[in-house]
């Protein structure tokens, strides 16, 4: 009954945080509330007895990406905007991706609604899962794995090629010889 | 002032000015700051002090507790039993019995992180005054002013909350919950002796590191809704540092992680059990090489991570008046400090649990004092080299702190996890 209500609570957090991200007008609060939607979707993984993917949700998710997000919208310096539209053009396309989407993930749910877990899953869900994950990962599943750290490694070598700086002449403005090039 | 500094006879004879009794450390310290050093009956008395404050609260009270929850849960079946008639469902009482159970778990460990907040101050005040020999807190309690921290408390609660006009309100109110809520979340899986900890975790040590980091979007929210420069230097600051000193702090973790194959906390610590040759402690800060530079890397990430100095460039009071605390007063602002305290805490657990053996005695025949003596001992031993630290170090510039991150902790935190890989192939 309390994994029920937690599960619940924390689902509302995840949706209603979610739908102030996109409607509120102070781009700060939309950053903060990003990050509190983030925390509600570990919520929900924790109540799901999933341990590891709620800590590294919240590892990566609340500490790492939220942090930058919110970071990078305090530098951009203007804040708010109360004359911008809130919706574009587009509005019907993302309605559309959003329904197939959703649809999609009922499809897949519809085995699991409505059933209480039964007690092998609840027995196998109670014990450690982070060393059979662990396992998995590098085992069975090691080439996908693999395949989404060369991802990875791609889209941090791209953005470290787009930040940087062009190779600057040799001398700074003191004339002392600098740092060469902005890397 | 006669009575605080009993005069020192000069003794040709002898040729030094003499005195009845010597402290040790008095023996070599300059002539000018004996007098403080005679006060360091203080600074041992509040280390033996601050063991039982908090001790007695945890290692003492949660002996009990799993009779205190049978307790309980007979208390609950009895009720079901002869109160059917209200038709509470079957799960309903067992629900109640274990949301009480956690209730209590939660109001300890909140009363730990209070009291270390009460305590810690205190003693951090008397260490930096002992350091720089001047006398610090004295008069408030009596006893080298024992009770300046609680009377401090009770004047932020009297204190005006004041809140600069162009403030974003809900933020800047919100600003201290966020920062101390992860605090206290954070030390749910924390081993406070062997196998005592408020919840058995299975991804306990990541866990604590992981929601630690969760503080810094709070501080972020005080840096920027206190619509101030300084202010929103200071979260900006504090948000590039965190960030970046989570990577070696987690990857400083991995070969101890390595060693014992689980991430929960209970069993690192009990793989730290045990002696080689029969007398020398097999504590991971001596799995020569990977473990000691491991303990320092983590060491140093950790002063990072709690803002403490030298890495307190967020609250640099030189350059940014207070940084992100700047408009913040009376119990929010204390709100800050508990939370900074609860942090360094919680870092000398997890340097003890991670690299000084948990509750493990330093040598075979001292395993008789119970286990959470040698966790508390270990903590406070760090908690004291925390203050050491931020006593005698300068604070880094802004540049040089990342830096260091980058092409100095980080490289090396690589390397550790390399070399504890090599050891494997050893042992």
């Amino acid at each position: 009954m309390i994994e029920v209500a937690v599960f619940c609570s924390m689902a509302a957090v995840a949706l209603v945080s979610a739908v102030l991200v996109v409607t509120l007008r102070n781009t700060v609060h939309c950053a903060l509330f990003l990050g509190l939607s983030l925390a509600g979707v570990a919520g929900v993984f924790g109540t799901l007895a999933a341990d590891f993917l709620f800590v590294s949700q919240i590892l990566i998710y609340v500490g790492g990406i939220a942090v930058l997000m919110i970071f990078a919208v305090m530098l951009m310096g203007r804040t708010s905007d109360l004359t911008l539209r809130q919706v574009n053009q587009e509005w019907l396309a993302g309605l559309l991706v959003c329904a197939i989407t959703a649809a999609g993930l009922l499809r897949q749910a519809k085995g699991f609604l409505g059933k209480a877990a039964d007690a092998p899953a609840r027995a196998l869900a109670a014990q450690a899962a982070t060393k059979p994950l662990g396992r998995l990962m590098l085992g069975d599943f090691a080439v996908p794995f693999e395949l989404i750290s060369l991802v990875l490694m791609a889209a941090l070598l791209g953005a470290i090629f787009f930040t940087r700086k062009e190779d600057e002449p040799k001398s700074t403005e003191n004339g002392k010889p600098g740092r060469g090039g902005g890397t | 002032m006669s009575e605080l500094y009993p005069k020192p006879v000069f003794s040709k004879k002898a040729g030094r000015l003499l005195k009845t009794r010597l402290w040790p450390t008095e023996r070599w310290a300059s002539p000018w700051s004996q007098p403080q050093y005679r006060r360091s009956a203080g600074m041992l008395a509040g280390i033996i002090f601050g063991i039982l404050l908090v001790g007695v609260v945890v290692g003492e009270l949660s002996k009990w507790g799993d009779l205190l929850y049978r307790l309980l849960l007979t208390g609950t079946a009895w009720l079901h039993q002869t109160l059917p008639a209200y038709g509470a469902p079957a799960g309903f009482l067992g629900d109640a019995a274990d949301i009480t159970w956690i209730s209590f778990k939660v109001i300890v460990i909140v009363a730990v992180i209070n009291l270390n907040g009460l305590w810690a101050v205190w003693w951090e005040r008397k260490l930096s005054a002992h350091m720089q020999s001047r006398l610090g807190p004295m008069y408030a309690g009596g006893f080298h002013g024992w009770a300046q921290t609680a009377l401090d408390a009770v004047k932020l609660l009297l204190k005006e909350d004041a809140r600069p006009a162009d403030a974003d309100g809900a933020v800047h109110r919100l600003a201290p919950v966020v920062v101390i809520v992860p605090a206290v979340l954070a030390f749910a899986p924390v081993l406070f002796g062997k196998e005592l900890a408020a919840a058995k975790l299975d991804v306990g040590a990541l866990y604590v590191l992981a929601v630690s980091g969760v503080s810094v979007i709070g501080i972020v929210m005080a840096g920027w809704a206190s619509n101030n420069k300084f202010s929103l230097l200071g979260g900006l600051r504090s948000a590039a540092q965190v960030v970046s000193y989570e990577i070696p702090r987690i990857f400083a973790v991995v070969p101890v992680l390595m060693f014992v194959g689980s991430l929960d906390l209970a069993v690192i610590d009990q793989a730290q059990q045990g002696y080689w040759w029969g007398f020398f402690p097999r504590w991971f800060v001596f799995w020569f090489p990977a473990g000691p530079l491991a303990f320092l890397l983590f060491l140093i990430a950790s002063l990072a991570e709690t803002n403490r100095v030298p890495f307190d460039i967020p609250e640099a009071e030189s350059e940014l008046v207070a940084g992100f605390m700047t408009e913040y007063s009376g119990m929010k602002w204390a709100l800050f400090f508990l939370a900074e305290y609860a942090y360094v805490l919680l870092a000398c657990f997890m340097l003890s649990v991670f690299f000084l053996g948990g509750g493990a005695a330093p040598l075979p025949f001292l395993a008789i004092v119970p286990s959470w003596i040698w966790m508390l001992a270990k903590a406070l031993a760090m908690m004291f080299l925390f203050m050491w630290l931020r006593w005698t170090l300068p604070r880094f510039r802004v540049d040089q702190l990342m830096d260091f991150n980058w092409k100095f902790l980080l490289p090396w935190s690589f390397a550790c996890v390399g070399l504890a890989g090599i050891m494997l192939l050893w042992i």
